[in-house]
């Protein structure tokens, strides 16, 4: 039973990571119609940003997050304004292969710059956990989670009441009637991608204070975010939440009672599962 | 028109002043290998090449190697195999189809080894390679294999004697492996040794390459109260291991893990986390060890620091190793002839930094596993062939005593 419960506690708190990993994936596809494969190297590059900070300027990774944010939200900018806003009408196979051959660039200029050592963000209180009873609740994880679930909260509230938001959820239902009202989609698209760019960044460095980092992780994380995004659904960054949830308690049941080995087969399944059934998401319109 | 002729008359040039240095490069003796210099085991990979690079230049720089009364130079011709064992596969049938190297040094890594080694098979070339130890690669009655890594049934050899006369003896053993040749083979071989010794096993769990969570493992082995965890992985899965054992305060008395422990990237990447862990390697750069071209072990690490800039482990060692075989062989043969220097290879017997080279009749070597553990800041050999080194810290202390 105790082992159960802090099985349960592991799921909850890698959700919550995943959560963060998904939402700016999951942002992008929704509003800009872009798979973005390049979506865990951004990942991998925030992770970086947020591993420089602290070795060099000694930067809480944690309270480092809204300069790993800054820097990931210019750099998504210009990526899109670049290159990206050349297929952002183009049919989905195109999107699919620009954003591949970033996420092949991007890896290997990182190679280059950050070379192949595996680097970890470990302040001193990385590795702390809160003992409450049977269960073990790792401090990282803890504020990973924290932050994870104010970052979906803060989005869904963005998208709702702001007026970026609004116009951001416009430009996703319609293009033309956005325009009307005076949006400027091209403007609006590369903030759009700056922002899930930003979120990217961010989970990056989360990642980096539980994990090693090198330039290779991202394409796994990109796989990752994928199936969130899907069993989440794009309508709702809630759905996010919801899918990361599901799939971290997932694959730590999974982990215990079947096997290891079993953990993607699990998350994947359920995507395919998912895919059938509701092809929206869980929290999605019904088909 | 004229433009045209003056530009192939200018290629005409060019070909006929590149020729002599082609003849030359004809006479020299070819070394082909395909290693990892970029993609996720690029970290390994470079050992490789460096270890190649630094023992051909060492070599030329000593007079080459003698066929007969005719003095050869070594060269290399190396390819990058992005971490990918098809195009590793590819790249090794290139170099012996097209490039027409002489003879084949391995990739890093057995799951490499053990697809690039039908090419040199198909083809007759000798591929000496140090990369991949598993038992699989040289079960197959291959003849044109050489292997300098020690077996990866044994990796946990020495561990286990260690582990039957530690105070308090260990109850409990956790065994702990990925799903690939080299950690398949690892764990094959380890679990009847534990039998032999009287440990119990209580955990037996493979786990999926480049998987990133441990917690679910992690909170078992808490739970089961395991004193003794034996994990054959790779170098990435080790770090996410050893950092989320600390998140979820998990201390066994000891773990020991099958890569990462003698390598300078790893504990820089733990830091002071990295702190009691056992590991084992085959090599550690003595002075005992002496060698025809390096001197010793020693000397040739401090050279190899020098170049490259970090310390070399037992992958650089055994990949020296593989080239200085096959100079032996060479040597030995009299010839190039790939038949005859296999032949050479099979019986080759020579002291070198790396340790004694001599290859059983499968083609791989036989080499003791010495117990290593992270103390402090230092790497020391607690373990070896004769039995106790030096004491090891044990048990380790849980992380909020440390």
């Amino acid at each position: 039973m105790d082992l159960l419960a802090q099985i349960l506690i592991n799921g909850i708190f890698l959700g919550g990571l995943y959560a963060v990993m998904a939402l700016g994936l999951a942002l992008v596809w929704g509003v800009l119609n872009i798979v973005n494969l390049a979506h865990g190297a951004f990942i991998m590059l925030g992770a970086y940003v947020s591993w420089y900070l602290y070795t060099y300027t000694g930067i809480d990774p944690f309270l480092g997050l809204p300069i790993t944010a800054a820097v990931m939200f210019a750099l998504g900018y210009a990526v899109q304004r670049s290159v990206l806003n050349l297929i952002v009408r183009a049919p989905m196979f195109n999107t699919l292969l620009i954003t591949f051959g970033l996420e092949v660039v991007l890896t290997y200029l990182a190679q280059l710059a950050f070379s192949a050592d595996f680097r970890t963000i470990n302040p001193a209180y990385a590795g702390d956990s809160i003992v409450l009873g049977p269960v073990v609740l790792p401090v990282a994880r803890l504020l990973a989670f924290g932050i994870a679930i104010v970052l979906t909260v803060g989005m869904w509230l963005f998208l709702l009441h702001t007026r970026l938001g609004r116009a951001i959820r416009a430009t996703a239902q319609n293009l033309v009637a956005a325009r009307l009202y005076g949006v400027e989609p091209r403007h609006l698209y590369a903030m759009t991608f700056g922002i899930g760019i930003a979120l990217a960044g961010m989970a990056g460095g989360l990642y980096g204070t539980v994990s090693q980092i090198n330039p290779y992780i991202g394409a796994a994380l990109t796989a990752k975010s994928f199936a969130i995004s899907i069993i989440g659904g794009l309508d709702n960054p809630l759905g996010v939440i919801v899918g990361g949830l599901f799939l971290g308690i997932l694959e730590s049941l999974t982990a215990l009672y079947i096997g290891s080995t079993f953990s993607d087969v699990a998350s994947f399944g359920v995507l395919v599962l998912v895919l059938i059934v509701r092809p929206n998401g869980l929290l999605g319109k019904a088909a | 028109m004229l433009k045209v002729f003056d530009l192939s008359a200018l290629l005409l040039v060019a070909a006929i002043f590149t020729m002599p240095s082609g003849s030359i490069v004809a006479q020299d003796i070819v070394l082909g290998a395909s290693v990892q210099l970029t993609g996720p085991v690029a970290n390994t990979g470079r050992y490789y090449r460096d270890a190649y690079q630094l023992a051909i230049e060492k070599i030329n720089a000593a007079g080459g190697v003698k066929v007969g009364n005719e003095s050869h130079k070594l060269a290399l011709k190396l390819y990058d195999n992005q971490s990918d064992v098809n195009l590793s596969v590819r790249q090794y049938t290139q170099l012996v189809s097209q490039d027409k190297v002489d003879f084949l040094l391995g990739p890093f890594a057995s799951n490499f080894a053990l697809a690039d080694s039908a090419v040199s098979e198909k083809y007759r070339i000798p591929m000496v390679q140090g990369g991949g130890a598993s038992d699989q690669i040289f079960s197959r009655k291959f003849r044109y294999i050489f292997g300098t890594l020690a077996p990866a049934s044994n990796y946990f050899g020495s561990t286990v004697e260690m582990l039957k006369g530690l105070d308090p003896a260990p109850k409990s053993v956790a065994l702990l492996y990925a799903d690939d040749a080299f950690d398949v083979s690892v764990a094959e071989g380890t679990r009847p040794k534990l039998k032999k010794a009287g440990l119990t096993l209580v955990m037996d769990e493979r786990y999926s390459t480049n998987a990133t969570d441990f917690n679910s493992l992690l909170s078992q082995i808490r739970t089961k109260n395991i004193d003794a965890v034996l994990v054959a992985g790779h170098e990435t899965e080790i770090l996410n291991f050893v950092r989320q054992a600390k998140s979820l305060a998990v201390a066994p008395k000891m773990y020991s893990f099958t890569v990462g422990v003698p390598s300078e990237d790893f504990r820089k990447a733990l830091g002071k986390d990295a702190d009691y862990a056992f590991g084992m390697t085959a090599w550690l750069p003595s002075a005992d060890l002496k060698d025809r071209w390096f001197g010793d072990a020693a000397q040739f690490a401090a050279a190899y620091k020098a170049k490259f800039d970090y310390d070399p482990d037992y992958h650089a060692a055994s990949g020296v190793a593989d080239v200085e075989a096959l100079v032996q062989a060479v040597e030995t043969a009299g010839s190039t002839d790939p038949e005859k220097v296999r032949d050479a290879l099979s019986k080759v017997k020579f002291d070198s930094l790396y340790g004694p080279i001599a290859f059983n009749e499968n083609g791989q070597i036989d080499l003791p596993q010495t117990v290593i553990q992270i103390q402090g800041d230092r790497l020391v050999a607690i373990y070896g062939a004769n039995g106790k080194i030096a004491q090891p810290k044990y048990p380790m202390p849980a992380w909020n005593a440390r």
